[in-house]
């Protein structure tokens, strides 16, 4: 099957290609220059992660704030432009192409925001929020793109009588619907999700989730899943990748991630999840301190000042992102 | 048994709007024993927060109105207080930590001038005594070079630093009560079990009593000894932390604690999660009878037009629903 593209591009999709392949992907940020002071180094928000996602597969992305999840998926995206490194759509480089080309490859990867409210137009109603996919993609016809608006709402579950409600009129879980709707409005093979559910209300979660789930099935999309919360991504992911200051620390099947997790970070973030059963973190606050200052990063591997088994070695070298056995990547001298 | 610190009799509070007057939270009562943590959990817009700034009356009256009830602490009604004495009140002997340490603390002054505000409203101590406390407090909820900090302003902190700084602010003139609303929400797991612990281990210094506002139930199960669960503006159940999470017995609490994704809970990858159906009711549409009979799976008819009234389960634990205990 080829999916025309536009602008010359053709994407074959029977191939062994990966849906998507990220290598050393950089994006770096200036510091602000204060006056007389020498410029400071720039904030290696994401700093050299690879990774790849196959067609169907759901990729976690997991990380406390601040460790680059956020900007590896815009990044990646092309929403901001990267520093440095190449991701591959289908076998197309994103970054070599023109911003023609890019703006209609998009309708193949979309994303879905946190916070529903402000990922919308607050001034328009919830169809034409809509219809912008379709107008943007040179679908003129107004009457066809009101009825496929229609049918975008009852698959999210909502109703047409949405349809001409404001955002403001709608609760937080119904509006992720239509930030959902949005997304999948063009049948897109890349459904970025930022955060989707971290802003909605436990029993509204569940919901968002197990729609997602559904989506994925019938649609045949694949996710990168961002999430900061380890209990989401093990009912969501097939593999799970753990960010820790703009690096990929372990990447492995989920399975592997929450029943070996090797990476002490990884373990960390495990144990303090509090349990609803037994009612006490499995290690109290093993993991004492903050993220370093992302400007003046650690002499040797990012978690030694916080890492309960660190050695020596770990304050000189950064690790790099070893596969200790098939499938399970780790960066951590004491698992290699 | 000593008398509650806290007490808070049948308080309903309404806000008016364009919509007309809507009840946030419609006749709850609870107590609040000495030492003791107590949670107060509900999805947002179930009227644990209002609960919450009414007892310290910072609710802008109007639009709010606190349309009847009673808050008995150390022996007065905080409903019948004027200004001043809510003043006196606030930040000595009821404190409040918020759930945004960004937006709680004044971003233009330095962390030392916001705290020693509250030391010098409160004391009798003089500027220097009064930084010299506040570095001492720093120094309590263990951030590190406290001195250094006490020059620094709010967004040269991190936001588990902020909510220490909060924190420390709290505990300065060692209150009785501390209201901690949504305290880790904002904050990532590793920061919440530092602040968590830390919370626990200044109530077993002080002695203090802690009522927790949050959505998480994990933070429940980490910190409440007693859980009250609000629906709609009302209590719905309460018990003893333990056996409400281990056997809840209202249908809302059931749900809730269902739809939590549970570690090692996932036998096969795209297993659902259990839901609750349909959307926390906004407070003009209150459905009649049991505000959650339209979610309720297990909904009879009398739930429709019938309002269930709380009730004792056992000794411990109170519920509102028609069902009997164990029907579910």
């Amino acid at each position: 099957m080829e999916l025309p593209l536009g602008a010359g591009i053709v994407m074959n999709t029977e191939t062994n290609i990966p849906l998507l392949e990220v290598h050393d992907l950089k994006k770096y940020f200036p510091a602000q220059k204060k006056f007389l002071e020498k410029q400071a180094p720039p904030v290696r928000a994401v700093d050299g992660i690879s990774f790849a996602l196959k067609a169907g597969e759901t990729l976690g992305l997991v990380g406390e704030s601040g460790c680059g999840k956020s900007t590896a998926a815009r990044t990646l995206l092309r929403l901001i432009e990267p520093t440095s490194g190449q991701v591959n759509f289908f076998g197309t480089n994103l970054f070599a192409l023109k911003e023609t080309e890019m703006r209609n490859l998009r309708r193949e990867m979309q994303i879905i925001f946190q916070d529903p409210y402000s990922s919308v137009n607050p001034a328009r109603r919830i169809g034409n929020i809509l219809q912008e996919p379709f107008e943007i993609h040179g679908f003129q016809d107004k009457k066809e793109n009101a009825e496929k608006a229609t049918q975008l709402l009852e698959h999210v579950g909502l109703t047409p009588g949405h349809f001409n409600r404001y955002p403001h009129e709608l609760s937080g879980g119904q509006l992720q619907r239509v930030g959902i709707a949005r997304a999948i409005a063009l049948n897109p093979k890349l459904v970025v999700a930022d955060e989707p559910v971290s802003a909605l209300d436990v029993s509204i979660q569940a919901q968002i989730i197990n729609l997602l789930l559904d989506l994925k099935e019938r649609l045949d999309i694949s996710y990168l899943f961002i999430s900061h919360d380890m209990g989401v991504v093990e009912y969501f992911c097939d593999r799970v990748a753990v960010m820790y200051l703009g690096k990929i620390v372990e990447l492995a099947d989920s399975e592997q991630i929450y029943n070996s997790p090797q990476h002490p970070y990884t373990t960390a973030l495990l144990n303090a999840i509090p349990n609803l059963e037994s009612g006490r973190i499995k290690q109290k606050a093993s993991i004492k301190g903050d993220i370093p200052d992302p400007t003046s990063p650690l002499k040797g591997c990012a978690f030694h000042n916080r890492c309960p088994i660190k050695e020596k070695q770990c304050e000189e070298e950064i690790p790099a992102l070893k596969e200790i056995v098939p499938g399970h990547h780790v960066a951590c001298f004491l698992k290699q | 048994m000593s008398s509650p610190e806290l007490d808070v009799q049948n308080l309903k509070v309404s806000f008016s709007t364009l919509r007309g007057k809507l009840t946030a939270v419609n006749g709850i009562s609870f107590h609040l024993n000495q030492g003791e943590t107590l949670a107060l959990v509900g999805e947002s817009g179930c009227g644990k927060t209002v609960s919450a700034l009414s007892i310290l009356r910072l609710l802008p009256e109007p639009p709010a109105e606190i349309l009847s009830g009673k808050i008995l602490f150390a022996g007065q009604n905080l409903l019948s207080l004027n200004a001043k004495a809510l003043r006196d009140l606030r930040g000595r002997s009821i404190s409040m930590i918020f759930q945004d340490p960004m937006t709680s603390l004044n971003p233009v002054l330095t962390i030392g001038e916001q705290m020693a505000e509250t030391l010098l409203r409160h004391t009798t101590m003089n500027r220097q005594e009064a930084l010299k406390k506040s570095a001492y407090l720093l120094s309590r909820v263990e951030l590190p070079s406290p001195k250094e900090k006490l020059k620094h302003y709010p967004h040269q902190l991190s936001g588990g630093m902020r909510q220490r700084v909060m924190i420390a602010m709290a505990l300065s003139c060692a209150p009785r009560v501390l209201i901690a609303d949504e305290p880790t929400t904002a904050l990532d797991v590793l920061i919440q079990a530092q602040i968590l612990e830390l919370l626990e281990n200044l109530k077993n210094e002080t002695g203090m009593s802690i009522l927790i506002i949050t959505h998480d139930l994990g933070v429940v199960a980490e910190i409440a000894q007693r859980v009250l669960v609000m629906y709609a503006g009302e209590i719905v159940e309460s018990g003893p932390a333990r056996s409400l999470l281990n056997s809840p017995l209202h249908p809302y609490t059931k749900g809730l604690i269902a739809s939590v994704p549970k570690l090692g809970a996932v036998k096969k990858k795209g297993t659902r999660l259990e839901e609750i159906s349909g959307n926390v009711p906004s407070l003009d549409q209150r459905p009649s009878g049991c505000a959650f009979h339209p979610r309720c799976a297990w909904a009879i008819d009398k739930c429709k037009t019938q309002k269930p009234e709380l009730r004792p389960a056992d000794t411990e634990r109170q519920w509102s629903c028609h069902l009997e205990p164990g029907s579910l």
